[in-house]
């Protein structure tokens, strides 16, 4: 039987837009702290943790997302810790996210003149100092509007979740549609709820940047 | 300067090492190149040296190596009685004693002036923050600029923030103070406001090594001259000597051509 597309059937593809929400949080989180490890790790004067990080970079940059998904997903049963597509989920988008804002960081660091590691360097401040006080204040700046910018793709990128089952938003219009039958519809929907997700994102990095951009003027 | 700082009085007394600086067959390379070479030099407490020589000589990299900014890799260096070798231990301890201006100031951008100044104090030697913040008035008020303290780098001028990089500097209480070209990126209005206060530090005690082409600066401040070409220290001599009767060609060349393209920023001072 054909179900018509009407407002619970609205309400049931909103309601999903939580749950894209709630994994584009967890996986900026945690490929935020994973994300800023690994870029501190890769600018590093320590050969052995420059290299892996930057192999585990370049894996994830020469990847789709979708075989991240797959194999994080997979491979959790195998490693018997069972099929869960929150989990996996979770965890494939983090470990995407690090990557990428690794390497986005990365670049921000290095941005930042050597005269300044080195004046800080010269009045004796350590490493942790140095990054905390001095470098990263300076990189923080530079990274807002990339990572914003970043943060837009992941959000489309959860989208990817729903083929591993994961009940999102995208996940939400192919159950609705196989219901109704009114595709054109239904992701037109899906397609604007995303939009309206990622357009003021888009807009908000683009003010941060002005702002920015107006403080380190003064 | 009117009164005399409390630092210069440990500074001469007796418990004091004699010797602020000492190397010994100091060898470096970057790569394949070597960029020192078998530099010896001794800089007594209280001392000034001047440094000059030919771009690529290496002075940079001399004294980037008293504060460990460049590793060694061969000889020794014993700064402050603290001993330096080639392992990159005690460099903490050593970074603690020894300040250094740079050509291009390095200022944090986003800090202002006194944040600046307390940042290493509070941060490497945990002195609470008013004191921090009346030594970084103090010494503000030392080179010119104790109205700037609430600035950004950006709203100085060239010579005020060499000036605030000096203060900043000075904070952290060194024993050693380093520069490298401290004028060189300046505007030529702006080169003597920063030779009067690297000045006024000499005249205080301080044990100072500059690399800078400032001969009337070098004239009237430094003990010796030394005298760089190709990773090597070619001559050492007091200023008079060094200027009027060098002894090696390549420093006469080199002085020649210092005198063609430097005007002696100090007009008191005669041109050499
Ligand atoms: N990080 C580095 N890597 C490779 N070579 C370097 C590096 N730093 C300096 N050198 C080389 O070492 C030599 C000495 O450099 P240094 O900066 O000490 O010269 P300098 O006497 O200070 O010159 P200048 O008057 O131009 O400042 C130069 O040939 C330079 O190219
Ligand atoms: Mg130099």
């Amino acid at each position: 039987m054909i179900r018509a597309f009407g407002w619970n059937e609205v309400l049931f593809i909103v309601m999903a837009l939580r749950w894209t929400l709630a994994l584009s949080a967890i996986a900026f989180v945690g490929g935020g702290i994973g994300g800023l490890a690994v870029a501190l790790a890769r600018t590093s004067s320590i050969t052995w943790l420059r290299l892996i990080t930057t192999g585990f970079i370049r894996l994830f940059q020469g990847t789709p997302l979708l075989m991240q998904l797959f194999l994080v997903y997979f491979g959790m049963s195998i490693l018997g810790l069972g099929i869960d597509p929150w989990t996996a989920a979770a965890a494939a988008l983090s470990l995407h996210a690090a990557a990428f804002l690794a390497e986005i960081w990365r670049g921000c660091i290095e941005a930042i003149p050597p005269g300044q590691t080195e004046a800080a360097t010269a009045l004796g401040l350590p490493w942790g100092t140095r990054m905390r006080y001095v470098i990263l204040p300076q990189a923080t700046k530079i990274a807002v509007a990339p990572t914003v910018g970043f943060l837009v793709q992941l959000v489309k990128g959860t989208s990817l979740a729903a083929i591993i089952g994961f009940t999102e938003l995208t996940r939400s219009g192919q159950i609705i549609n196989n219901a109704t039958f009114q595709p054109f519809l239904v992701f037109s929907l899906v397609a604007g709820l995303y939009f309206v997700i990622c357009w003021p994102l888009s807009f908000l990095a683009t003010r941060l940047e002005r702002r920015l951009a107006r403080a380190t003027a003064r | 300067m009117t009164a005399v700082d409390e630092r210069t009085e440990p500074l001469n007394g007796p418990a004091a090492p004699s010797i602020a600086v000492r190397m010994e067959g100091v060898n470096k390379w970057f790569g394949t190149f070597q960029a020192l070479n078998g530099i010896d030099l001794t800089v007594k407490r209280g001392e000034k040296i001047v440094v000059c020589g030919p771009s690529g000589s290496g002075k940079s990299t001399l004294i980037r190596c008293i504060n460990q900014l460049e590793a060694i890799q061969a000889g020794k260096i014993v700064v402050d009685d603290i001993e330096l070798g080639t392992g990159g231990k005690n460099v903490h301890r050593v970074r603690r004693e020894v300040g250094m201006v740079f050509q291009s100031f390095n200022l944090f951008p986003h800090m202002t002036v006194l944040e600046n100044c307390i940042l290493a104090p509070t941060k490497v030697r945990g002195i609470a923050k008013a004191e921090a913040i009346a030594t970084a008035r103090k010494y503000l008020a030392r080179v010119h600029i104790p109205e700037q303290a609430d600035k950004y780098p950006a709203q100085l001028s060239g010579g005020q923030q060499q000036r605030v990089a000096i203060a900043r500097a000075l904070c952290m209480n060194p024993k050693i103070m380093l520069f490298d070209e401290p004028t060189s990126a300046l505007d030529p209005e702006m080169v003597q406001e920063v030779l009067d206060t690297m000045i006024d530090l000499a005249e205080e005690g301080m044990t100072m090594v500059c690399v800078t082409h400032e001969m009337g600066f070098a004239r009237r401040v430094a003990d010796r001259v030394v005298f760089m070409d190709r990773g090597e220290i070619v001559e050492i001599a007091p200023p008079e000597e060094f200027f009027e009767h060098p002894h090696h060609e390549r420093a006469r060349v080199f002085l020649g051509q210092i005198q063609r393209t430097h005007k002696p920023a100090d007009p008191a001072t005669p041109t050499i």
